[in-house]
């Protein structure tokens, strides 16, 4: 006969920057795991812009890297220019950046994936899920137990992962000319969309857009404002010391603007724009130059010509993503400053592709209608790689501990921009491409680029155990060299005119004495304090890295401590979990219809995610919480008794499903609905 | 409701007199009677608590949630914060829970209700006003740093934040400033009957009194000592001393009571100016310059009373033209206490402004949620004033003021979500790549 279907523990469908980075995470953790894509050569693809980081992301990036993550790392061996932004506007906000060269990056990418132990990696399309019986202790209506491959084989899993990008259905639009596609060159995904949608997925669309690619040899870049790179290049890893160009031989950047001409050819021609004119959500702060235009008239725009790489002949236009027929967009690019004689290499398009309502999601990113099923990257909402990659980690993470039957890892909106992320998409969805902003950040002080490795790599490693035991000890270390750096510094303490006399440099105008006082001053900094007080200060100035990073943490040191007792409070509201399945319709709450409504389409998992719903009152919080707590009590006493079986069992009604979880369409509003928790 | 603030103070074991609660540093003012318990663990919440017993009326709870309030790290409990605590204690059991949830939702309803009939007046609208600017500047703050360095947010817009913050800054502080209106009604307006010697200050309280409570004679320096009495005018209490007059004296006891004059001149709500009507100029320019140089400048609000009326011959039709005149002098009035000539006209000008400084005690809203309004507002305005100290430092910081101000002023106005601030940014701002 034949022989019998392979089988994984994790399977990850997708070879982006979601499905490298879960694909990645999942083996570290120690799941056997496969990874299926369209092409072995396109993974690691920049299909966008030929950049990693920036303000927000940047920080998302940090994280990545502290939970051992990739793109960091690789971004460290293959930038071409690499720019800290916000420099002036203090360390909480600095987003280190990197252009990229888009080859580099592929190269080392594939030779990362291809050689990570436990990961096997095949060329396939897939086509359906295999499904089977539902886990009665966990919401959903079945489990996904494998994939369904174009030539009709199948594959066995135990977790599945979707990082299926703008592949759902992809369409990609240049004028009036539309044809299926998920990235210009590549097939659409059709047959898992249809899936999807038959299980009862709430789908949704989106659009976004790239520009042309124009060629360097072409651009008179004499007259145009340049931008060059930091000198030292700050690394994106906690584990680069330096990274791999010469600072000297790193690229610039250049700025140029448009003129109204070009705005004239746009408004001229919009009758040729399906793009611009269908209704589909673009992102807000992404948008064509078409939408530029129209929204914000007669001005100019900025235009930044970016380099794709060490030897590459592409200059990447960043802010010209436009859809109109090639020959316009021709005319356009033109109109602006340096380009008159640019050639367009590859016209720029529109895609607008499916995306799942990531409220289908837990904060683990598995989904509540599919057991084991999880979904990654711009398939739920996001743009960006750097946001893919983010939420690659948590659910490659999370596919390995489900299959290994431990609880899910989940990053708290206290504990990093990971949590703010997931925690947005899944409690808040999104009904545009949702970017990362640092203003999304309640806690922005606290959670900042120098100390992600302080605030995930010990739990990445306890809990998840998808740090490497170098990273752990390094993260470890840098720890304790911190705390103890602050009690030497604070337990090091002299009169204000000792400490005038010693720094006259830095004027100091509190009472407050200790050496981390001093070191909160604008003016100070571990050298001047170590030059002052050479024993015991002289080591701890000498480790620039710890150097440095005493000196944030003194001078954000009191508006950590002031947010402590409010990260304290919304910790507290997130440990108070509401059950999966929970009925808003039927509870026995005093709740009104409206925030019924609200609730079952949000699906907060705690009453912190509550609070963050807009128009949730305190008595609904209240109330919701008298229910938790009454009816975690009756649960447990349940428990308590042997052979219940399902709570809900009994009262189930025909036609429905198994168990009561399972009767939870929640996304319904058909059929279904009459049925919720059976309620008849 | 009041809750500790952290760790701040830990919670006396036994009843204490408000004696020890101003040992402790609290700033509450002496309320006879007054008394502070302890009842945790084992209270509503199961946290430590400290439960205040004072006697009733608004103006008293007033006072004593302003004092507290102006202690660092104790706050408003928001509503319905204390049974989310009982809650995560699990001090609530099934029984108790019970109702509670209509209970709740009737009281949060009845808050609700009232501060939207707060919001509904012209006191709302300044505050929905307030909070639209900052909302906008923290806006355009959180712009400039998510987006400066790729798109088109210049530099101008910090300046613009930087100066939009400091207007909104003193504008809150002026507000709080006359906000003091409660603690008037319940302490008593203090008035100071302050001028030259011998112009008849004892006399007028005297009048005013209706009895001899001051000595009164002929010689200049009569009074040494502050004499302080109690009076009801129109309804409004009033506490009136009388001073010693001022001048450059070589007795002793006579500096000493001119310097305690001064001294009460300094704290007073209201000051009745008294001069000898028929040795001021007549002409309005030249009484301000006589009232200017016996109250310099920045002087409380003020009264000015032309005393001995009765001496004036053909000057006094000038004398009461500029009386009737007002502007640029205060209100202002002749007198004679010999006569009582001008009573009615100064009782009738000290209702007025009696009225002026405490409200209408009838109208109005509850004293309560109105300290909690200039508590949150004071919080803000802090904030607000930090802001332009970090903001040459650490833009993340001053962000961080910005966002602390609008929370406190969300605490009246309501909460302002990061959607509310993006939907400003990607208005007001070209940002795209």
């Amino acid at each position: 006969g034949a022989a019998p279907a392979p089988r994984y523990e994790v399977v990850v469908i997708g070879g982006g920057h979601a499905g490298t980075e879960a694909a990645a995470a999942a083996a570290r953790g120690g799941a056997r795991t496969l990874l299926l894509t369209h092409r072995i050569g396109t993974i690691g693809e920049m299909s966008c812009n030929p950049s990693f980081g920036g303000i927000g992301k940047g920080h998302l990036m940090r994280e990545v890297d502290a939970l051992d993550g990739l793109c960091g790392r690789i971004c460290d061996r293959s930038g071409v220019h690499y720019k800290v932004l916000n420099r002036c506007k203090g360390p909480a906000v600095w987003g280190l950046r990197a252009q990229i060269d888009r080859g580099r990056y592929k190269e080392n990418m594939q030779k990362e994936i291809l050689n990570t132990p436990l990961l096997t990696v095949h060329e396939a399309s897939v086509e359906d899920l295999l499904l089977t019986e539902p886990e009665p202790d966990h919401p959903g209506k079945c489990r996904v137990a494998g994939v369904v491959l174009g030539d009709g084989s199948t594959i066995h899993a135990g977790s599945v992962i979707l990082t299926t990008g703008t592949f759902l259905r992809g369409m990609i639009f240049i004028g009036l000319e539309m044809h299926p596609a998920g990235r210009l060159g590549d097939q659409p995904a059709i047959g898992l969309a249809q899936t999807l949608e038959k299980l009862g997925f709430a789908v949704g669309r989106l659009k976004t857009g790239t520009p042309p690619r124009l060629a360097k040899d072409t651009i008179d870049f004499s007259g145009l404002e340049e931008r060059a790179a930091d000198n030292p290049p700050v690394p994106f890893s906690f584990l680069s010391e330096a990274v791999w160009i010469k600072p000297e031989d790193q690229l610039s950047c250049y700025l140029t603007r448009t003129t109204l001409n070009a705005q004239q050819i746009i408004r001229d021609n919009l009758h040729l724009n399906n793009h611009i004119r269908e209704t589909t959500r673009g992102p807000r702060y992404c948008p064509s130059l078409e939408s530029k235009v129209l929204r914000f008239p007669n001005r100019e725009h900025q235009v930044w010509l970016e380099p794709e790489g060490l030897e590459s002949n592409v200059i990447y236009p960043q802010g010209m993503s436009m859809t109109l027929p090639p020959e316009l967009q021709e005319q356009v690019i033109k109109s602006v400053p340096g380009l008159e004689k640019a050639k367009i290499l590859q016209p720029g398009y529109g895609v607008q592709y499916d995306f799942l309502d990531p409220r289908q999601l837990t904060a683990s990113l598995e989904s509540r209608l599919v057991q084991c099923l999880f979904f990654a990257g711009q398939i739920n909402g996001t743009t960006g790689y750097e946001e893919a990659a983010a939420q690659g980690v948590i659910a490659g993470i999370n596919a390995c501990l489900r299959v290994h039957g431990k609880p899910p890892f989940i990053v708290s909106r206290t504990e990093g921009y990971i949590g703010v992320l997931i925690d947005d998409l899944t409690t808040l969805g999104t009904s545009e491409p949702y970017r990362m902003f640092t203003s999304r950040v309640e806690f922005r002080m606290s959670l900042r680029p120098d100390n992600a490795d302080a605030r995930l790599t010990h739990r990445g490693f306890e809990e998840a155990g998808c740090v490497s035991q170098q990273r752990y000890e390094q993260a470890v270390k840098m720890k304790a060299a911190l705390e103890d750096g602050i009690a030497t510094l604070k337990s090091l303490q002299f009169s204000i005119s000792k400490w005038s006399q010693l720094i006259p440099e830095v004027p100091i105008s509190s009472s407050r004495r200790s050496a981390y006082d001093i070191l909160q001053y604008p003016e100070a900094n571990m050298e001047v304090l170590a030059r002052a007080v050479p024993e015991p200060l002289g080591k701890l100035a000498q480790w620039r890295e710890l150097a440095a990073r005493l000196k944030i943490e003194a001078a954000y040191e009191w508006c950590v401590v002031s947010q402590q007792q409010e990260i304290e409070e919304v910790r507290r509201d997130e440990a108070l979990r509401l059950p999966e399945d929970l009925d808003y319709f039927a509870i026995d709450a005093s709740l009104s219809a409206e925030v019924r409504e609200k609730l079952d389409s949000n699906r907060p998992q705690t009453i912190g995610a509550v609070s963050r719903i807009p128009g949730i009152t305190p008595a609904a919080i209240v109330n919701l919480l008298r229910f938790v707590k009454t009816n975690h009590q009756k649960t447990e006493k349940l428990k308590a008794l042997p052979q219940t079986g399902n709570l809900f069992t009994d009262k189930t009604h025909a036609g429905c499903i198994r168990s009561s979880s399972g009767c939870v369409l929640w996304q319904c509003q058909g059929v279904e609905q009459r049925c919720r928790m059976c309620r008849s | 409701s009041w809750r500790w603030g952290g760790s701040l103070l830990s919670p006396p074991k036994a009843p204490v007199g408000w004696k020890q609660a101003c040992a402790w540093g609290w700033d509450v003012p002496a309320l006879a009677g007054g008394e502070l318990t302890a009842v945790g663990p084992r209270s509503f919440t199961g946290e430590d608590c400290a439960e205040l017993h004072v006697h009733g009326g608004p103006a008293v709870l007033s006072g004593v949630l302003r004092a507290l309030g102006r202690l660092p790290g104790l706050r408003p409990a928001e509503p319905g914060e204390f049974t989310r605590r009982a809650f995560r204690r699990g001090k609530l059991d099934l029984t108790a829970a019970e109702g509670l949830g209509d209970l709740i939702r009737a009281e949060t309803e009845a808050q609700r209700r009232q501060a939207l009939r707060q919001m509904d007046g012209e006191l709302g609208r300044l505050y929905q006003r307030w909070s639209k600017t900052l909302t906008r500047a923290l806006a355009h703050l959180e712009a400039y740093i998510d987006f400066s360095e790729d798109d088109n947010v210049e530099e101008e817009v910090l300046s613009q934040v930087d100066a939009i913050v400091r207007a909104l800054e003193q504008e809150i502080g002026a507000h709080l400033q006359d906000g003091r209106r409660g603690e008037l009604l319940r302490g008593g307006v203090h008035a100071v009957i302050a001028g030259p010697p011998n112009v008849g200050k004892s006399s007028l309280l005297n009048l005013l009194c209706q009895r001899p409570a001051a000595i009164v004679s002929p010689v200049a320096g009569t009074t040494r000592d502050v004499v302080e009495v109690a009076l009801n005018v129109g309804g409004y209490p009033l506490v009136l001393s009388d001073t010693a007059g001022l001048r450059d004296a070589t007795d002793p006891v006579e500096q000493e009571g001119v310097s305690r004059a001064r001294d009460r001149l300094q704290h007073a709500d209201l000051v009745l100016a008294v001069l000898d009507a028929a040795a001021v100029p007549t002409e309005p320019a030249g009484l301000g310059a006589a009232l200017g140089s016996l109250l310099p400048p920045p002087a409380p609000p003020c009264i000015l009373v032309l005393n001995k009326a009765d001496l004036l011959r053909e000057e006094g039709g000038a004398l009461r033209d500029a009386c009737a005149r007002g502007d640029p002098l205060p209100p202002t009035t002749l007198l004679s206490c010999k006569t009582g000539e001008g009573l009615d006209h100064l009782l009738e000008l000290l209702a007025r402004q009696l009225a002026r400084l405490c409200g209408d005690p009838l109208a109005g809203s509850p004293s309560l949620t109105q300290s909690r309004h200039s508590l949150h507002l004071g919080d803000c305005a802090a904030a607000l004033a930090r802001y332009g100290r970090e903001r040459r430092r650490d833009l993340g910081l001053a962000a961080e003021r910005l966002r602390l101000a609008r929370r406190h002023l969300g605490r009246i106005t309501g909460h302002v979500g990061a959607e509310d601030v993006l939907d400003i940014i990607f208005r007001d701002f070209c940002i795209g790549k």
